[in-house]
């Protein structure tokens, strides 16, 4: 089997099992949908302009988002001795960490794919639509850096103690540039519709941010994913 | 058993040796004179600064050294990572911690005497100015490397993703500074920016030698550190040994 084919058979299985059981879809999108609701009640008063603070809701709510998926990534695989199996077969770890990082990806995609127009009905005012592209680009490599440094990092809080309390303090912290560079990139395609050679910067920030830690991944993930 | 025997009698030439290293005060010595001489220089030597931070400016001689040893620090903490992972010794981990730790150590101290400068030159404990944002996001990062220690039980297995994570973190660091620097959040720009001026001769003096008296004091630092962490492992080893014999 080459890497390809292991690859899209990893990829095939995490996204068969998660469309049967819908877990994480379902209750990430809720997730998703009640924060939006959350911070209308938390920020919005009679008459308040939102528009600033729209970049940092949606990605705080993406992040957090994101987070809850990626400790469900590999506790089925842990709790069910699956990935016990998956370690046995003769695939470079590598190959399972792109496969993973992928899956996520397209979990936290189709669920952004229903979010953002939701939240652009509740919170933002200006029509945006000559912009979309910006945004798909910024979503894209903002969404791939969160997949591979969560996924690398979940693969490590998997074999703790409280996983799902150890992948917060660790993931946060080290994703913060991300969240700089999306938010403030969101926020002047919403705000003011900022072209792209405003935000060129911050394209280049998160391309970048994506290829160290997909490299830096791929030097360290033998080592995180055990024998 | 006479294997535990034997480590019982060669541990004490072993924990002899890590001893001397605990009580070698000589590298404590010199970074206490270089951090004296820095001191001595700041405030006799170096003109009082011309910008509007006056006085409040000699505390650079201090806040920047520290800076820079707790980048020393973290940078010997992803040595060390690296390291561990290539050869899976123990000794790796241990320095790795030890850099870790006083690091963090160094990086609260950083956010300490910057609240300090902040209030005497801005009138306020904290802005949210770039280096003093990364500081502080760089210690709530190492603060997970030790969540993440308490959290892992297998000893091989904790070192690995310690080891992992320092280096990992390591390399966020810039990638923060540098985000915090040049992309301001929303579309507010980041208005103060301490210490771009040019520095004079006479200043650069006192915070070169302010600098190696912190390089130096973070070395001794390490090294007893190390040798504390050392000495441990051996009587971890010692009471198993000796559980062993008296069994």
């Amino acid at each position: 089997m080459s890497a390809a084919a292991q690859f899209s058979a990893i990829l095939r299985k995490d996204l068969t099992r998660e469309l049967r059981t819908r877990e994480v879809l379902v209750s990430v999108f809720l997730f998703v949908m009640l924060s939006l609701v959350i911070f209308h009640y938390a920020f919005a008063s009679e008459g308040s302009d939102l528009t600033f603070f729209t970049g940092g809701m949606l990605w705080v709510t993406f992040l957090f988002g994101a987070l809850l998926g990626l400790n469900r990534s590999f506790a089925q695989e842990k709790d069910e001795g699956c990935l016990d199996g998956l370690l046995l077969c003769p695939v470079d770890r590598v190959t399972i960490f792109l496969a993973k990082t992928a899956a996520n990806l397209v979990l936290l995609l189709a669920i952004q794919v229903v979010a953002v127009p939701v939240f652009t009905l509740f919170f933002v005012e200006r029509s945006y639509l000559g912009d979309l592209p910006l945004l798909v680009a910024v979503v894209l490599l903002a969404d791939l850096g969160i997949c591979a440094l969560g996924t690398l990092l979940a693969t490590i809080s998997m074999n703790s103690r409280a996983r799902d309390l150890l992948l917060p303090v660790l993931f946060l912290p080290l994703i913060v540039p991300v969240l700089i560079a999306a938010t403030s990139a969101t926020t002047a395609i919403f705000a003011a519709g900022a072209g792209l050679g405003e935000l060129a910067g911050r394209l280049i920030f998160l391309a970048a941010f994506d290829a160290v830690f997909l490299v830096a991944a791929y030097g360290t993930y033998d080592f995180a994913i055990g024998e | 058993m006479e294997a535990s025997e034997a480590r019982i009698a060669s541990a004490a030439d072993g924990a002899a040796g890590r001893r001397r290293l605990l009580e070698a005060p000589a590298l404590f010595a010199y970074a206490g004179a270089a951090l004296v001489a820095g001191l001595l220089l700041a405030f006799w030597y170096s003109p009082v600064d011309a910008s509007s931070m006056g006085f409040s400016q000699k505390i650079l001689y201090y806040h920047a050294p520290i800076a820079w040893a707790a980048l020393v620090a973290f940078g010997v903490a992803f040595v060390a990572g690296i390291l561990y992972l290539r050869s899976s010794d123990l000794r790796y981990d241990r320095l790795g911690l030890v850099g870790v730790r006083l690091g963090l150590l160094f990086s609260l101290l950083v956010m300490g005497t910057g609240m300090i400068w902040g209030q005497a030159a801005w009138g306020t404990w904290w802005a949210w100015e770039p280096r003093l944002t990364t500081f502080l996001i760089a210690c709530l990062l190492y603060a997970g490397y030790f969540v993440l220690r308490s959290m892992v039980d297998e000893e091989a297995r904790r070192a690995t993703y310690a080891a992992v994570f320092a280096v990992i973190a390591f390399v966020d660091v810039p990638i923060t500074f540098f985000a915090t620097r040049f992309l301001p959040e929303g579309l507010h720009p980041v208005v103060i920016r301490p210490g771009d001026t040019g520095m004079e001769g006479s200043m650069l003096l006192s915070l070169l030698v302010s600098m190696l008296g912190m390089t130096l004091l973070l070395a001794a630092l390490v090294r007893l550190e190390y040798a504390a962490e050392l000495l441990k492992d051996e009587i971890a080893d010692l009471k198993t040994a000796l559980w062993e014999v008296g069994q």
